[in-house]
């Protein structure tokens, strides 16, 4: 499975970052502007974000100040991640006084583009380079398939 | 984007966007790759496809090529990679802030004993 991964390192002990992933007050305070979370397994995992996408879950796994795991999704109709499609694992790991969050969404719709490696690999190398203030040159396609 | 992320929602639709990742193919033999999908099904999942601007479609006389655009599928990384990194950052910003508050109280508390 493809996955994303995102990793950030946060100035707070992971007894101060974990009420902003459980409770739903604090939890609005970075994500969502309604959310409905009841963080055990099984419970619903429901944030409005920016006022009109619906996401949607449950909580798969709850281990207090180490990690969240839920399943994730979007509500709107005929989206590729509908709810319950793709798993989101939220980790929090101390580094002294600072907590390392990482952040593994698993399951996403690029599984079926990214076969053999080629594909987003492919574009983001080549979007690293080009962020990075250089030139990844012309795009030349990687066809690793005999052509038919 | 809405239109990419609808495009993508049918598994079939993403098989034919992998086919056609690498090489431009005709629509003929993108069906022949379906045993169990009629023709003017595939034929509708192509024309999905383009409008979602997920593959360009090219006519050769008769024929009808299909390949992938890939700066359009690049785009929907893009939105996904930007919704959990700026989620992330304003985790960050208010997690920052409670500890800051915290530590403040630490210190006035520590101060009194």
């Amino acid at each position: 499975m493809a996955e994303l991964v995102r990793e950030i390192l946060i100035d707070a002990t992971p007894e101060t970052i974990w009420p902003f992933l459980t409770e739903p007050e604090k939890h609005v305070e970075w994500e969502g502007t309604v959310a409905e979370i009841d963080p055990r397994p099984g419970g619903l995992y429901r944030v409005l974000v920016a006022g009109q996408s619906q996401s949607a879950g449950e909580y798969v796994e709850v281990v207090p100040r180490e990690k969240v795991v839920f399943t994730f999704g979007w509500e709107q109709e005929g989206h590729p991640i509908p709810p319950g499609s793709t798993t989101v694992e939220i980790s929090l790991h101390p580094e002294g006084d600072r907590t390392r969050v990482r952040l593994v969404h698993r399951g996403l719709p690029d599984d079926a583009i990214s076969d053999h490696g080629e594909g987003w690999a492919h574009y983001l190398g080549r979007l690293e380079i080009a962020a990075a203030g250089g030139d990844a040159g012309p795009d030349t396609p990687q066809s690793h398939e005999p052509t038919v | 984007m809405d239109a990419t992320l609808k495009a993508l929602a049918e598994p079939r639709r993403r098989e034919i966007l992998r086919l056609v990742w690498s090489q431009e193919l005709p629509a003929t033999e993108i069906a022949d790759r379906f045993r169990d999908v009629t023709r003017p099904a595939i034929s509708q999942h192509l024309a999905v496809l383009k409008d979602a601007g997920l593959v360009t479609e090219r006519r050769d006389g008769a024929r009808r090529l299909y390949r992938a655009n890939t700066d359009t599928v690049a785009e929907l990384r893009a939105f996904l990679d930007d919704y959990w990194t700026s989620g992330l950052e304003r985790l960050r910003g208010v997690a920052e802030e409670a500890e800051a508050r915290k530590r403040q109280t630490r210190r006035r508390t520590k101060g009194r004993t």
